[in-house]
């Protein structure tokens, strides 16, 4: 069998060059270095894109802005060292028939989707250790068990902690002499390990966002974490079943192979301007590289196994499939 | 999920063939917005716009019918001895026309007879690939196809979705597919391709 068609991969771009401005010309998207003599950085087919995602001080065009919204392409704004500011969602990327099918979903459809999510997200940690070496993970599969036959959201989400404690627990045992990961924390990193987990996080949870969004579901009404006033619960249910696999995955990738160092961090913990943009191109290239679908057996980008899964979570969703059926990675 | 339907709305002529191709491709469109955008398609529209500036031409005629129940944009009419003929133009690949084309090109000739009140039993389909124009003698086979489609269309509802095609080498070639994901769903759920051209594929 082979992969779907689509233009996923070239379809997310990042512009982190300061002083420029994106802007259109015939059909075609052009990063323009306004403030300095460096001319047209890059250009892109209009038709190709669906996401821009633009660190700091990068303007738009208004030309642009009105081709952007005709061709339904989203616009993430971000600082320049990552934190998200807010989008541009184009009008055609509201479609009544399908919202009106997420917000008619019943508690026990939502409860069915996050029992999958979750149990995925489990599933998926002990891949990840075990991929690492990582043995002795059987009260995972326990919990993941229990995840399965949860009765209601409280008990899944109990769930759901024991077993990312029980997984951060092991996943110090991943990274190379060094580095230690003493306890995951959030609110602010205590550490470069958690601030390189978290930074990840968000870009990752930008990526699920961009796809929920593509194909029209409403990010802000999950189906499991509490809805709160710009929080976008949706997006962050379904990053669940990616952490392990894409964030935890790609964060210690970068530790053990010496790409970041302690040295690359400020006083704040957080990544140094020049390691940041070391870390976007690393991300992206991340996203476009090829694994093996576990199920449907081609190859396939990270980037587009998101966005196969926001298709699957809405054809669960608009009763297309009779469930959802999460990335579970079982080796 | 509240079940809506065309009903009340005229049907767009393009709509005819999307049907004939895949209704699930139809309804994807329509209520979905999802037909992905393929590169040939960006090539034909581009086509398009430079053939409709080149004049000469009556260009995109824009015609509606409340009886037929259609409406759409003629690519283009000819008028030689006094006859007028509808013109669709394919960017075919494979240097053929489909019978969906026909049955297209068919609601065209149904419609420009509507609007001038004479039978027009003639239309032309030019291909690029060839740079050749068929001539296509509509039927009243095809005008009885017209209706029949025409009126499955109205009755299409947003709470049914069409079945996966019975023929998969149309999913090779259709925007729809990764949106649709045939193979896939014939994974992961196989008793949604059953008695569909997916079935056993699983
Ligand atoms: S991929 Fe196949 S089944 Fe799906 S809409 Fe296209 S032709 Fe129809």
């Amino acid at each position: 069998m082979k992969a779907s068609e689509g233009v996923f991969d070239e379809s997310v771009v990042y512009v982190t060059e300061q002083g420029t401005q994106v802007r259109t010309d015939e059909g075609r998207i052009v990063v323009w270095d306004v403030d300095g003599d460096g001319g047209e950085l890059a250009t892109y087919p209009t038709e190709q894109l669906d996401t821009i995602n633009v660190f700091g001080g990068v303007n738009f065009s208004t030309p642009f802005v009105a081709e952007a919204n005709e061709y339904g392409i989203v616009l993430n704004y971000f600082t320049e060292n990552g934190q998200y500011r807010g989008s541009f969602v184009p009008e055609k990327n509201t479609i009544a028939e399908v919202r009106r099918a997420q917000y008619a979903l019943s508690e026990a459809d939502e409860l069915a989707i996050a029992k999958a999510m979750i149990r995925a997200k489990i599933r998926n940690s002990r891949t990840l250790l075990s991929r690492k070496g990582v043995h002795g993970t059987e009260v995972l599969k326990d919990l993941g068990v229990r995840a399965e036959n949860a009765t209601d959201e409280d008990s899944l989400r109990g769930t759901e902690g024991e077993a990312a404690e029980r997984y951060f627990d092991r996943l110090d045992e991943t990274l190379t002499d060094g580095w230690t990961f003493e306890q995951r924390t959030k609110r602010p990193p205590e550490d470069h390990v958690n601030s390189l987990l978290s930074l990840t996080y968000v870009m990752v949870k930008n990526e699920v966002l961009s796809a929920l969004r593509q194909y029209n579901l409403d990010p802000f009404l999950g189906v499991l974490h509490a809805d709160r006033h710009g929080r976008p619960s949706l997006a962050l249910d379904l990053q669940e079943e990616f952490r392990p696999i894409f964030c935890d995955a790609f964060a210690t990738r970068l530790i053990n192979r010496g790409t970041i160092t302690h040295d690359d961090f400020n006083a704040d913990n957080r990544l140094s301007d020049d390691a940041f943009k070391t870390y976007l191109g690393k991300f992206d290239d991340y996203l476009q590289e090829e694994f093996t679908h576990p199920y449907f057996e081609y190859s396939v980008t990270r980037r587009k196994a998101i966005r196969q899964q926001a298709i699957l979570l809405r054809k669960a969703i608009t009763g297309e499939l009779d469930e959802y059926h999460p990335l579970e990675m079982t080796r | 999920m509240t079940a809506s339907s065309f009903k009340d709305e005229l049907v767009h002529v393009s709509a005819l063939n999307e049907y004939v191709y895949c209704p699930r491709r139809l309804y994807y469109q329509r209520y979905h917005d999802e037909i992905g955008t393929p590169y040939e398609l960006v090539d034909g529209r581009s086509k398009h716009r430079g053939q409709a500036e080149r004049g000469g031409w009556t260009t995109e005629r824009y015609f509606r019918d409340d009886d037929l129940g259609l409406h759409g944009k003629i690519d283009l009419v000819e008028s030689g001895d006094g006859t007028l003929t509808p013109v669709e133009r394919k960017r075919a690949e494979s240097g053929d026309y489909y019978p969906s084309d026909e049955v297209q090109l068919a609601g065209y000739c149904m419609l420009l007879e509507c609007a001038i009140g004479e039978s027009v039993n003639v239309g032309y389909i030019y291909l690029y690939s060839s740079d050749q124009r068929h001539a296509i003698h509509i039927t009243d086979k095809h005008r009885r196809t017209v209706r029949e489609i025409v009126r499955r269309i109205s009755d299409m509802e947003v709470d049914n979705v069409p079945p996966l095609t019975d023929n998969p080498d149309k999913c090779e070639a259709c925007s729809a597919r990764t949106y649709c994901m045939p193979a896939e769903t014939a994974i992961l759920e196989p008793e949604k391709a059953n008695e569909t051209g997916w079935e056993g594929h699983g």
